[in-house]
């Protein structure tokens, strides 16, 4: 081997071992039934279980969090498509030069992170309208809000790679109308953009805490955060299964976009 | 379709309504307070306890994109040159897709197993002689935070940076080398000044990313003065009035802050996409 191929597998071993080492961490502290303070190297294979994950899961408070993060899920992820999906139809078919805005626009969720609308958010409805903010599901919009960058990206990827400007006046020119070529041309090409978008939106909505956390909302990561200092061995061991969970959504919006032969890096989101 | 320009309408309502309003009003009281004109709730939001928050909050974000950044870069450039084995480069980018959008609480509980104070990590070191907590290396610490910063960051800059990493066609190097360039003079002439813009925009972005990271810190050390656990403190901790005001001017600069990070950015992005390759 050359110098430059070891410096260059010391590198990619070395990063591996920082992705690996919390992760394994995390496993051993969430299903060793073993004292913390004795989770030493020579004691790895003691007192393997799941009890822990199995005690978290059984939780009618969990459940309840869980209920409220799925259905905020679903919920942003409607919201966020029905308002992105028309209009970047639209501006791709009609008005491309109007693209730049609405990737400005939709750069604008970096410029005003969630920290900083939660206050504006509490500044404003709170006053003008309480009873918005009392229901969990008052998240829905800033979630759906949050997402817009990575679901737009996703989407606009899916457009171009289909070539909708060409598919749309093919079909005009043959005779069909808008309605038609979109329900029957565009959408049916435009489903595994319209999956990986509304998952990516869900794997985001899974972790998202300022907000939740602020508005005094019990979603799956606010529970977390409060199930782990009374339960340490169970609430580590659901965080790495939401963890997981979280991974394992990515992973398929990745493999969605991979076989349309669409870049990844749409879950960059800001590129 | 006639209804173009009407596709438009509801999303800028929607924007307008849950985004820019109540950004605006935020502003505006910082700007406001007591009812009229005047700039004391920003002077006060940018003097005392309040200035070392921003400062210790920009060193965060500055450390961590800067470190994830470089080893964004050099990871990049390790997988494009590699040949064998196929899988890893495809490999990376699907877990960097991922790794990327994985912070918050449960990232926060990962790394308290392994280098909180009776974390794995901690333990091995601890018994080859090093104990990284007697040196100021616990994990609520400030190196602390930017270890655990880098496990969303290293993975966001790779994402971004490997298109232009991808760019650097063979050609160059091959025709640099025939015209006698080493390659030191190939990565000075040609190499670096490509990749510049991106690691740039690179590095921005990052900061972006790490400024506004709030769930991790919260988790890992509530107390730490930086400026998104402030507008917690301020915002939930009591409702004096004046109290407020300044949470807004927290707000407006960080605002101002982050917006004037997102431009520069995008033009380094608009020079960067010049050689890009997906």
């Amino acid at each position: 081997m050359k110098r430059g191929d070891v410096l260059r597998w010391v590198l990619i071993v070395t990063v591996t071992l920082y992705f690996a080492v919390p992760m394994l961490a995390m496993a051993r502290f969430a299903f060793q039934v073993v004292p913390v303070a004795l989770l030493t190297p020579d004691r790895i294979f003691e007192g393997w279980s799941v009890s822990g994950l199995v005690d978290a899961l059984g939780e009618p408070a969990f459940h309840e969090a869980a209920k409220t993060s799925l259905l905020l899920a679903v919920f942003a992820g409607i919201l966020n498509l029905s308002l992105l999906l028309p209009l970047a139809i639209a501006i791709e078919l009609r008005a491309q030069h109007l693209k730049g805005l609405l990737t400005t626009i939709t750069l604008l969720p970096w410029v005003i992170p969630p920290i900083a609308l939660v206050v504006g958010v509490a500044a404003t409805f709170r006053s003008i309208a309480p009873w918005f903010l009392a229901s969990p599901y008052s998240l829905v919009p800033f979630y759906a809000l949050w997402a817009m960058p990575f679901t737009y990206r996703a989407l606009d990827a899916g457009l171009r790679s289909i070539n909708a400007k060409t598919l749309y006046e093919a079909g005009r020119s043959l005779g069909a109308s808008s309605r038609t070529i979109l329900w029957r041309v565009l959408m049916p090409n435009l489903g595994a953009s319209l999956i990986a978008a509304s998952v990516l939106t869900g794997a985001l909505v899974l972790g998202e805490y300022a907000f939740a956390s602020l508005l005094l909302k019990n979603t799956l990561p606010t529970y977390l955060e409060v199930y782990q200092g009374g339960e340490p061995r169970a609430g580590m061991a659901l965080a790495l299964a939401v963890m997981l969970l979280t991974a394992l959504m990515l992973w398929i919006v990745v493999r969605i976009m991979r076989r349309r032969g669409l870049d990844v890096s749409a879950a960059a989101g800001a590129v | 379709m006639r209804s173009g320009p009407l596709a438009g309408l509801p999303f800028l309502a929607f924007i307008g309504l849950f985004l820019v309003y109540p950004t605006a009003v935020v502003v505006w009281r910082s700007a406001t307070p007591d009812g009229a004109l005047g700039t004391a709730a920003l002077e006060r939001a940018i003097s005392t306890t309040y200035r070392s928050s921003f400062i210790n909050s920009v060193q965060l974000s500055l450390a961590s994109a800067v470190i994830g950044a470089l080893v964004g870069l050099l990871l990049a450039l390790a997988i494009y040159g590699l040949e064998r084995p196929r899988w890893l480069r495809p490999a990376l980018e699907a877990w960097s897709a991922v790794a990327s959008q994985l912070g918050g609480v449960p990232l926060a509980f990962a790394f308290v197993a392994a280098i909180g104070t009776q974390g794995i990590a901690t333990k091995l070191l601890t018994e080859i002689g090093f104990n990284p907590i007697d040196h100021g290396l616990g994990v609520s610490g400030f190196w602390g935070l930017v270890t655990v910063y880098l496990y969303f960051q290293i993975p966001l800059m790779f994402l971004v940076v490997m298109p232009a990493v991808a760019g650097l066609r063979q050609t160059w190097r091959e025709a640099s080398r025939i015209l006698g360039a080493g390659p030191v003079r190939y990565w000075r002439s040609i190499g670096l000044p490509i990749l510049l813009p991106s690691f740039i925009g690179g590095v921005l972005l990052l900061f972006v990313n790490a400024f506004s990271a709030y769930a991790t810190a919260y988790v890992l050390s509530p107390s730490t003065q930086i400026v998104p656990l402030q507008i917690r403190f301020l915002l939930q901790g009591n409702v004096i009035t004046g109290e407020e005001d300044l949470a807004y001017a927290l707000v407006t600069w960080t605002i101002v802050l982050l917006l004037a990070t997102v431009v520069i950015m995008s033009l380094f992005n608009r020079r960067a996409a010049l050689w890009s390759r997906g």
